[in-house]
Parts: structure tokens; C-alpha cells; sequence
């Protein structure tokens, strides 16, 4: 241990750094984000909680393709489909199990109708697990509830897709 | 077919009988284009029932008549006006006037394509090579009659000459 | 042998042979949307156009024959680049509409646009929209995704017989379509399903309901016909959705007939049972297997003792496996009864067989006949794919001759034709024999006079190399069956031909291997019923329609002191003369064995779980044994009751032993009958209880009421005309039916199908009816 030290360690050198960073930032503009009052962006391609959209008629989107299904790598979605009375091809079920999903956004990208959407929601919670299973019409709810802030975000993102 | 009744005369038989005996006895369908047009000729155009009675009286499926019968526009599945005139429109014809004519005449007779004049007298339709290709644009009245170098004035003229 | 180079591997091939069948001899892949194998070359997709040397174009491959030093190359820069403006042509205007298509990831269009598309389009005009057409209720369309191949409707021509679709219009208007206001009612429709490459034809009862990718894949057996079709049965769920066909060139080729593809519905039934009932006090109550199961060994061991073993029957469905056969038979016999039966449409049992009747020859070996002779066969119905094999034999040059009591359009050129009323069959096939002996040479004792017609055929059939006589069904259930037996065998003799039986149903042949049917002096399906018993063990069986007379089975059975059903099924019926009804698997839901007509053991596993409480028939059998207390009931799977049922070593044989037409001690009866005779046919869709209960079926012309049908004449003779009510007994209730034209009729017989409710109580499949104005 040299003199230079000896001086440091007498005189609370190190002490005083730190508490110099304390001062400094007691005084600078605060990045604390007052969740729930306040919230950070979030980008247009966030992943947050499945909806299914309709056309601006009422018209469901979902054709019941089930290549979201198919291409679902935590096999979250089940869909049962049928002919509809007007003969067109609709589901009878759609099911997300949201404990299984893990939000790779692969069903919203092999959807060739725009019906299955992550929207930018992420606050819901199940306080049992089969809360979150979301069926058709509660995925429908969703796309109904949040659909100016999903054709917002499509809007956003279409010049990249 | 069964039971049901054959709506070609008797004439009209034995002179479908007269092409078929052209043929193999075992092909008597060879002659479906001949009776096909000897029950145009009898009937004015080719009714469903007209060409299931060829059909039956031939021994062969009536789908089969109906693709003939559908594939060459000489044959008219509806009643037609007293003049048909089928304007070629193929590639040839077309480059030389024969869209041209078409319209003309569209417009000269107030209808389109595959329709008839309300007094009953035009149907106009579209048709393919009439192997005249050097005096397009051609036409051909009734099936039969084939005019060429159909020019608006010529038109004019060949309406005038239908009465 | 030609010797050509296909992407410079060097092969031989059998002269005649096209490119595209050489590729596929060499491993080597050519696109193709309108070639198939079975049907003929039509060209007209283009997709298979490949390079040849020396030839300035790109070839289409399906319609080039080889010649000796051919090169061809399947990928090159030439063929490659045809291919894809081929593909691009094809896709002007082809919806893009793969999402809602159900051919979606088994289509042969999207598969190939994937390698040889492009991945956006030219095109940028309007595309061409096709009106979809009525097909019936089991093939869907969606025209505008025609790609104009014409497979369907070579295949309604050249396969099914009756051209029944066509390609209308031309150039690019050219479409698809039936004739103006006709659906495809052929029974072998749903072909067409499988042969459009595209989604232009699908199915209707399978719209929409599943992708290809979801379904589970399972090899079965047929139930239906002695046919022995073999099918994919795919599944989701626990459900059947699909039936395909498998591919075996030795029975269905690659086809199916409509019947073993669409019957899949009936087992998703709402009649389907879940558990066991049992009769309390007039009253149906759901108990558990155990309940059931002591109920019914005690109802079956209180009768034997009351009453002696001889009291009970066993009534067997041939539709059932050989195992459930084998072990019905092997508990009456335990119970120390031998009434069993499972021929339950057929009346003559006289005489003495040598064995198990069967086709008399391999399925396969039909397409080689030269010289056939159909005997009483409501051949398209009843056998709609060796119908279609003889039909392919007839296109080659094959002489089929007919006789027979209604004549049916076969679509098939036929050499010769007798139509006879029933009673007056064996006397024209007596003649034909009689003619036949006199052509050979041979001496017969016959006393007959020969007709024209029965000439006619009778020369046909000597002219030929390889001939054969088949009996249809309407001859094993005639009043005389053992007579059309031993005259065909006596004719087959004088011809030096062979002859056998078209198995009526997937188990005909089965349940004489299975004993299902009297070994010694046992009560036959007929003196069952004619000799009530106090109990009966109905098996898979509806007998009220399903026995050659409806009438008499419902009365023995509810007469009866007990009736043990065993049944996929719960019908009106049973309900009302059953004690107990178990409900036992239908061929999906066990594994079994049939043996079809020519005696081909064919065994297969469950597809899917049985239903509720279901349970596989053998083992609820088995349990029943065991519970009976009979020795030899201790199988532990289905396998082991097969190889003790095909007798010894363990492993399944190809074929079953035993098998012989020759009928003995049969006391030929040529007396012609009098008044008005039944003429039954069982239509193809009422034959069992699976397909009855098949909803799209029964929506198709096949499956229509039936109406009392008469020739002109016979009609005349009542004083009633098509279309009137009519009053009909043949000794059961009258029904009152509608009168119909059938100009296919002999005088003085009513054309009365059986197998259907409203028919049922009329009275026997055969004999005399009475007939009045209703």
C-alpha cells in the first residue's frame, strides 16, 4: 500500500465518489415509469394478447384456414370449423390457451386474412388457469374492444410487411 | 331417356338415319355434328330436350351431344332472330377490323353479343376463324352465307338486303 | 424392349410404354395434372412437358410413346422453363383462394406451384368465375378452381361406365359440368373426389370439417360388400371424418365405391348405443357392463335349462367380424346348441355343401375372363367395383351375358340377355345349359327346351377360352338358390369353366369359416324363424330387415321369452322385441378380420376408441363364455381367436381354406311359379345397418323410397298407372305403396325393394304378393 492510498483511505476518498454519484443523480430528471400511471411506448409489433378481428361490416375475418394452428409451435390454438348456413367456410371453435402460447406472433403472421392479431394489451390475468383459455368470443371481445389501436398498428407497420 | 318422348319427326329421324348409315354401325355417334344440324334446322335452335332426343337417337350420353353442341357457335342453345350474323373476332380478323365491325354493328342494332333484336329479326354472335383471314373482317349470315370485307359500309348494306 | 436414357440413367421398357411411364419405372418424377394411371391419356394439362432430343419442342411426357434410343430430360433448362409456363397458364385463372379450400395441403396444384410458380402473378385481367354445379349430395364443386384436366369425366366414362359428365363450351369458356339439371348418381362418384388434382370436386359430408394435416391415418377393412375394400380411415378426435381408399391392386385398385366411403356417417350416429340397456319391468335402463353381462348369461342358462339348448338361435350379421362369428358360434355350441346362422337374406339351404362357397376364383382373375355369365345380380349395386372390373374385361373384348329377373343397365355391351320372372330362372338357365351341352357335345339329362336367346349365350360362352359364371345375389337368396347352384356347377362343368358365388356381404365367405352357420343338424337363418325359438342372440343383425323375411323374424323375435341383442345400433325395432342390448363396436372400433369373396383373411385394427361404453364384440363374447362357464374361451386378443377360428397355426394365412362351391343332393326344380312374383333387390344403400344410417347416402337417388314396380303390362293388369297408390302383401301387412314403370320387368313381377321400413312388414324377399288399388 503507497502514501496515495494511504491518503484515500484516511480521507474517505472512496466515500465520497460514491456519494457524489447519489448527489448527482438526486438531482437529475428521474427515468422512474410510475406504472400503472405512466407507461413506456410500445412498438407497433409489440405481442401482446391475441383478438380476432371483423371486417368494418361485422363480418368475422376468420375463414377458418387453420394455418395459425398448424403453425402454432406451442400448439396453444385449436379450431373445429364448418360450413356456415350461407356456406361459407367458418369456425365453430377457436381456442388460444394462453399458457401454452409463448407470443412468437408466427399465427398473426400466417394468417392470410389479418383475423388473428397480437394486440398491444398486456394487462389481463386469469386467477385460475382456465381463465386464460380465450375462447372465439372472447378473442372476438378483444378484436372488438381494441380494434382502433390494431388497425392502427397494422397501419404503422404495412410499408414493412 | 326412359319413356321419354322424342321430339324429332319422323322426317327428321330418317334423315338423321341417312348420315348415321355414312358410319360404322357400331359408331353411330360420328353423326351427332350432322344431327345436331338437322335438328337446328327443324326445330330453329338446339333445345335441351332437342339435343337429348339427338342424344338418345344416336345411343350416346347427352352430355357428350351437349359438349358439340356447346363447342361450335353454329349451333344456337337459344332461339335466335330471323338473321344470325357471327362476326369473326379471332386474332387475324380482329387486327383488321373485325372488333371494329362487331361494334359497328352492336351499335347499329342496339344489342350486344349473343343477343336479339326485340322485333326478332338480328342475333348477332361472336365467331372464330372462318379460314378467310386475307379478307377479313368476315361474317357469316345464317351459318351459310359468308361475306368478307365487312366494312361499315358493306354492313349497311347487308342489313339493308335483310328483310 | 425399348432402350431410352431419362436424365442420363439408361433403362428398358416394355414396348408401348410413354415417357411418363418410363420416368416412373426409373424413380424419376414428372409433373402431371391429367395423366392417371387407370384411366386414358387425354394431354391436355401440359404439365408433364419434357425435353427430348433431337424433337424441337418440349414433349408432353404422358402422351410421347418411347422409341428405341430415346433422351429425354425431365430438368432441364427447356423443361423446366416449359413447366413453369405451363404452371402459369394454369394459374391465370385459378382462384387464390387456397385458405377456405378444403383440398388445401393435399392439392396437387399447390404443391406444384410451389416448384414451379412464380411468386407473383402477369396476369393482371380479370380472371374467369365458373358457376358451380349440382352434383348430388356427395361431391361438392367450386368450378371456378377447375383446371380443366378432364379426369372426372374420363373416369364417368371409362370407369364407372355412364358418361356423366362432360366438358362443355370451348377455349377459355370450356367447363365441367353435367347435362343441364343431372347430378352424378353413378355409385362409384366419389372417385372423382380423389381424381381432381385440384379443389373443383370435394366431398360434400366431409366440407370444411378438417385439414388434411389434423387427420390421423389408419388402414381398415370394408364392411360392405364381399368386395373387401381396403381403406384409409383417417380420424381427428376419436371421430372418423374421412374413408379413402388404400391402394390394392388385388381388390379396389385405387377406387372406392360410394357406399365404403360415405358409410363413415353411421358411425357417428345419434342411433349409436353408449351403454348397456336392459328390459326392467317394459322399461329400457341403462346398466353397467358387469349387470349386463350377468343378466344376459343368466337369461341365456335359465332358458337352456327350462327349455334345452335346442331353444335358442344365434342370429349373425355377415357384415360382423370373423371373430365375433367364430365365438357366437363356438357359444351355442358350448350352450350345446348349433342354430346359428348368418346367411340371413338366403331361404334354399337344401342340399350338401363341400365347403365354403366363395368366388371360385381370385378377384384379379376377372379382368381376364373371356366369357361371363352373370347370374341374377343387381351386379352395379350390389358389387359396384367388379361390376367395374367386368366392365373394363368387356372394353378388352370380354363377352358378358345376363340372366336375371329385372334388367339393369350394366353399362356394358352384353353378348346375351334373359330376363325371366324368378320362379321361371332355373328353367332358363337350365336351357342355356342344356344348350351349352349340346354345343360341347356332352350328354345332359335336362329336360328342356331350349329359346333362342338361351342359345345365343350358350354360344357366346363355348366361343371363349377362359369363361365363368357368377351368381349374384338375387341367386343365393332365390327360393331355389340350391338349384341355380347345381345347374351353374353342371354348366361350368360342360364349359370346363369355373363359377362361384359374389359374396353378398364383407363376411359371406367368413362365416362359413367361422362356423357361423349350422354344422350339423342345427336350425338354418330360415327354420329359425319358421321354428320359433324361446331365445335369440341377434348379432350385429337388424333381422327385421335384414332376414329374407322381415315379417316373420320380428314375429319369432317377439314372441320370444328372450332376445340378447348385440349392436352398434339402437333401433325401434329391437327396442321393442329385445331384452338386453349390448352395444358392441362397429368395424372401426375393434380390430377383426373379414374374409371376402375370394377368401382373402384380411384382418385390421381399431381406428379409433369405441364409443362411450362400447366395447369390441369378441370380447364382450368372450366374457360371456367365461361367464357361461364354457371352456376354450380364454383368447386374450383378437389374433388368437382369428388363428383359432382359421383353424391352428398361429399367423394369419393370405387366403382360408376349404374353399368349394360343389353342392350335392340337390333336387332340381324347373317348375315354372304363377301369379305375381317379388322381385327384391337390396338397394346399396338399406344393405346393412351402418349404411342405412349414413345421412348423406340416404339423401341420393340410390336411396329413394321404394315404390311397387311393374312393367306395362302388369300395370295394365291392375288397372293402375305410375305414380297411383297401390296396396301390396306378400303374407305380412299390406303396404301401401306407390306404383312405378319399370319397363326393365318380366309380366306378372313387382320389383319390391327390400332392406327399408317401409317395405319391412310386407312379407318375404320372394314368393307370391297380392296386389290391389289402394
Amino acid at each position: 500500500m503507497g502514501a496515495r492510498d494511504l491518503i484515500q483511505t484516511f480521507f474517505l476518498g472512496e466515500l465520497r465518489q460514491g456519494l457524489s454519484v447519489t448527489l448527482r443523480y438526486l438531482f437529475s430528471p428521474k427515468i422512474t415509469i410510475q406504472y400503472p400511471e405512466e407507461k413506456t411506448p410500445i412498438s407497433p409489433r409489440f405481442r401482446g394478447l391475441h383478438a380476432l378481428r371483423r371486417y368494418p361490416n361485422g363480418e368475422e375475418r376468420c375463414i377458418a384456414c387453420k394455418l395459425c394452428e398448424a403453425v402454432c409451435p406451442a400448439m396453444a390454438i385449436t379450431i373445429e370449423s364448418a360450413e356456415r348456413e350461407d356456406g361459407s367456410r367458418r369456425t365453430t371453435r377457436y381456442d388460444i390457451d394462453l399458457t401454452k402460447c409463448i407470443f412468437c406472433g408466427f399465427c398473426e403472421e400466417a394468417c392470410p386474412v389479418d383475423a388473428i392479431v397480437e394486440s398491444h394489451v398486456i394487462e389481463y390475468h386469469g386467477e385460475t388457469r382456465g381463465d386464460l383459455h380465450y375462447t372465439k368470443q372472447m378473442l372476438l371481445a378483444n378484436g372488438e374492444r381494441y380494434e382502433a389501436d390494431i388497425a392502427e398498428a397494422r397501419a404503422l407497420d404495412a410499408r414493412y410487411r | 331417356m326412359n319413356g321419354q318422348p322424342n321430339m324429332l319427326s319422323q322426317e327428321a329421324r330418317a334423315r338423321i338415319d341417312r348420315e348415321v348409315a355414312k358410319y360404322p354401325t357400331d359408331q353411330k355417334q360420328s353423326a351427332v355434328m350432322a344431327a345436331l344440324r338437322i335438328a337446328q334446322e327443324e326445330q330453329g335452335w338446339l333445345s335441351n330436350a332437342a339435343i337429348e332426343s339427338v342424344a338418345s337417337h344416336l345411343d350416346m350420353p347427352a352430355i357428350a351431344a351437349f359438349e358439340v353442341a356447346s363447342f361450335y357457335n353454329m349451333y344456337d342453345l337459344r332461339p335466335i332472330g330471323k338473321y344470325k350474323l357471327t362476326v369473326c373476332t379471332n386474332l387475324p380478323c380482329a387486327l383488321s377490323g373485325g372488333v371494329h365491325a362487331a361494334e359497328y354493328l352492336k351499335r347499329k342494332l342496339g344489342i350486344d353479343l349473343n343477343e336479339t333484336t326485340p322485333d326478332g329479326k338480328f342475333t348477332l354472335k361472336e365467331g372464330e376463324c372462318m379460314g378467310a383471314c386475307g379478307d377479313a373482317p368476315v361474317m357469316l349470315v345464317n351459318n351459310v352465307q359468308m361475306r368478307c370485307f365487312m366494312t361499315p359500309d358493306e354492313i349497311d348494306k347487308l342489313l339493308a338486303e335483310c328483310k | 424392349m425399348l432402350e431410352l436414357e431419362i436424365d442420363g440413367k439408361a433403362l428398358q421398357v416394355k414396348e408401348g410404354s410413354t415417357v411418363i411411364d418410363a420416368a416412373h419405372q426409373a424413380g424419376i418424377y414428372i409433373p402431371h395434372f391429367c395423366y392417371h394411371k387407370k384411366l386414358s391419356i387425354a394431354a391436355n394439362c401440359r404439365m408433364c412437358l419434357v425435353q427430348v432430343e433431337k424433337a424441337p419442342k418440349p414433349l408432353p411426357a404422358c402422351a410421347t410413346p418411347v422409341t428405341n434410343g430415346m433422351k429425354v430430360f425431365t430438368h432441364s433448362d427447356l423443361a423446366i422453363k416449359a413447366q413453369k409456363g405451363v404452371m402459369e397458364f394454369l394459374l391465370i385463372n385459378h382462384p387464390l383462394d387456397c385458405p377456405i379450400c378444403d383440398q388445401g395441403g393435399e392439392c396437387q396444384l399447390q404443391d406444384l406451384a410451389v416448384g414451379y410458380g412464380s411468386s407473383s402473378s402477369r396476369y393482371q385481367e380479370e380472371k374467369r368465375v365458373v358457376v358451380n354445379k349440382n352434383l348430388g349430395p356427395l361431391i361438392s364443386t367450386d368450378m371456378t378452381r377447375c383446371i380443366n384436366c378432364t379426369r372426372c369425366v374420363r373416369f364417368t366414362q371409362e370407369i364407372a361406365g355412364e358418361m356423366e359428365l362432360g366438358q362443355a363450351f370451348r377455349g377459355d369458356r370450356a367447363e365441367i359440368m353435367p347435362f343441364i339439371e343431372k347430378t352424378v348418381d353413378s355409385e362409384l362418384s366419389g372417385n372423382i373426389i380423389d381424381l381432381c388434382p385440384v379443389g373443383a370436386l370435394t366431398a360434400k359430408p366431409f366440407r370444411f370439417a378438417a385439414r388434411t394435416w389434423e387427420l390421423a391415418r389408419r388402414k381398415s377393412i370394408s364392411p360392405h360388400d364381399g368386395l373387401g375394400g381396403n381403406l384409409v380411415v383417417q380420424v381427428k378426435h376419436d371421430k372418423v371424418l374421412r374413408v379413402l381408399p388404400l391402394e390394392n391392386e388385388h381388390l379396389n385398385e385405387c377406387w372406392l365405391s360410394d357406399k365404403d366411403r360415405f358409410s363413415y356417417e353411421g358411425l357417428n350416429s345419434p342411433d349409436r348405443l353408449t351403454k348397456p340397456l336392459i328390459k326392467q319391468g317394459g322399461a329400457w335402463k341403462e346398466v353397467e357392463w358387469n349387470q349386463a353381462l350377468d343378466y344376459v348369461a343368466h337369461a341365456m342358462r335359465d332358458i337352456v335349462k327350462e327349455h334345452g339348448p335346442d331353444a335358442v338361435g344365434a342370429i349373425v350379421s355377415p357384415h360382423g367380424t370373423l371373430e365375433e362369428m367364430y365365438l357366437a358360434g363356438k357359444l351355442m355350441r358350448g350352450l350345446g346348441s348349433d342354430n346359428i346362422d348368418c346367411r340371413l337374406r338366403q331361404s334354399d339351404f337344401s342340399g350338401r355343401r363341400a365347403g365354403t362357397p366363395w368366388l371360385g376364383m381370385k378377384i384379379a382373375e376377372i379382368n381376364k375372363l373371356d366369357r361371363v355369365l352373370v347370374v341374377c345380380s343387381f351386379l352395379r349395386k350390389d358389387h359396384p367395383l367388379i361390376a367395374q372390373r367386368l366392365r373394363q374385361a368387356v372394353k378388352r373384348g370380354a363377352q358378358v351375358s345376363v340372366i336375371h329377373a329385372a334388367d339393369e343397365d350394366l353399362l356394358m355391351k352384353l353378348a346375351g340377355k334373359i330376363i325371366a320372372a324368378p320362379s321361371q330362372l332355373p328353367d332358363r338357365l337350365a336351357q342355356i345349359t342344356k344348350a351349352v351341352a349340346e354345343l360341347k357335345g356332352a350328354t345332359c339329362d335336362l329336360s328342356v327346351a331350349v329359346g333362342a336367346e338361351a342359345r345365343k349365350i350358350a354360344e357366346s360362352l363355348v366361343s371363349g377360352q377362359n369363361a365363368a359364371i357368377l351368381l349374384g345375389n338375387l341367386a343365393q337368396q332365390h327360393a331355389r338358390a340350391s338349384t341355380l347352384n347345381a345347374l351353374t356347377q353342371q354348366l361350368a362343368g360342360y364349359l370346363g369353366g369355373r363359377f362361384g358365388f359374389l359374396g353378398e356381404a364383407a363376411n359371406s365367405v367368413g362365416g362359413y369359416v367361422a362356423k357361423a352357420v349350422p354344422a350339423g343338424d342345427g336350425l338354418d337363418a330360415s327354420r329359425m324363424l319358421t321354428e320359433p325359438r324361446k331365445a335369440y342372440l341377434v348379432i350385429g343383425a337388424e333381422p327385421e330387415l335384414d332376414c329374407a323375411d322381415g315379417v316373420r323374424a320380428t314375429n319369432a323375435l317377439t314372441r320370444a321369452d328372450s332376445v340378447i341383442v348385440l349392436s352398434p345400433f339402437k333401433s325401434a325395432a329391437a327396442l321393442a322385441y329385445a331384452d338386453a342390448i349390448l352395444p358392441v363396436a362397429p368395424f372401426a372400433e375393434t380390430s377383426g378380420s373379414f374374409v371376402n369373396t375370394e377368401g382373402r383373411v384380411q384382418s385390421f385394427q381399431a381406428v379409433n376408441r369405441p364409443l362411450g361404453e362400447t366395447r369390441p364384440g369378441w370380447k364382450v363374447l368372450r366374457v360371456l363364455g367365461n361367464l357361461l362357464k364354457l371352456d376354450g374361451f380364454d383368447f386374450a386378443s383378437s389374433e388368437a381367436v382369428r388363428d383359432e377360428a382359421l383353424g391352428g397355426g398361429a399367423g394369419k394365412p393370405e387366403f382360408a381354406g376349404d374353399l368349394d362351391n360343389i353342392i350335392a343332393d340337390v333336387a332340381i326344380d324347373l317348375s315354372p311359379g304363377g301369379g305375381i312374383e317379388r322381385v327384391a333387390d337390396v338397394p346399396i344403400y338399406f344393405a346393412d345397418a351402418l349404411v342405412r344410417r349414413a345421412p348423406s347416402l340416404q339423401k341420393t337417388k340410390d336411396a329413394v323410397t321404394p315404390a311397387a314396380r311393374m312393367n306395362a303390362a302388369t300395370l295394365a293388369k291392375f288397372g293402375v298407372k305410375a305414380g297411383e297408390q297401390l296396396k301390396v302383401s306378400g303374407g305380412g301387412t299390406p303396404a301401401t305403396l306407390v306404383a312405378a314403370l319399370d319397363v326393365g320387368l318380366p309380366d306378372d313381377c313387382l320389383r319390391l325393394a327390400a332392406g327399408h321400413a317401409t317395405t319391412a312388414a310386407v312379407g318375404a324377399m320372394s314368393g307370391a304378393m297380392t296386389v290391389e288399388k289402394a
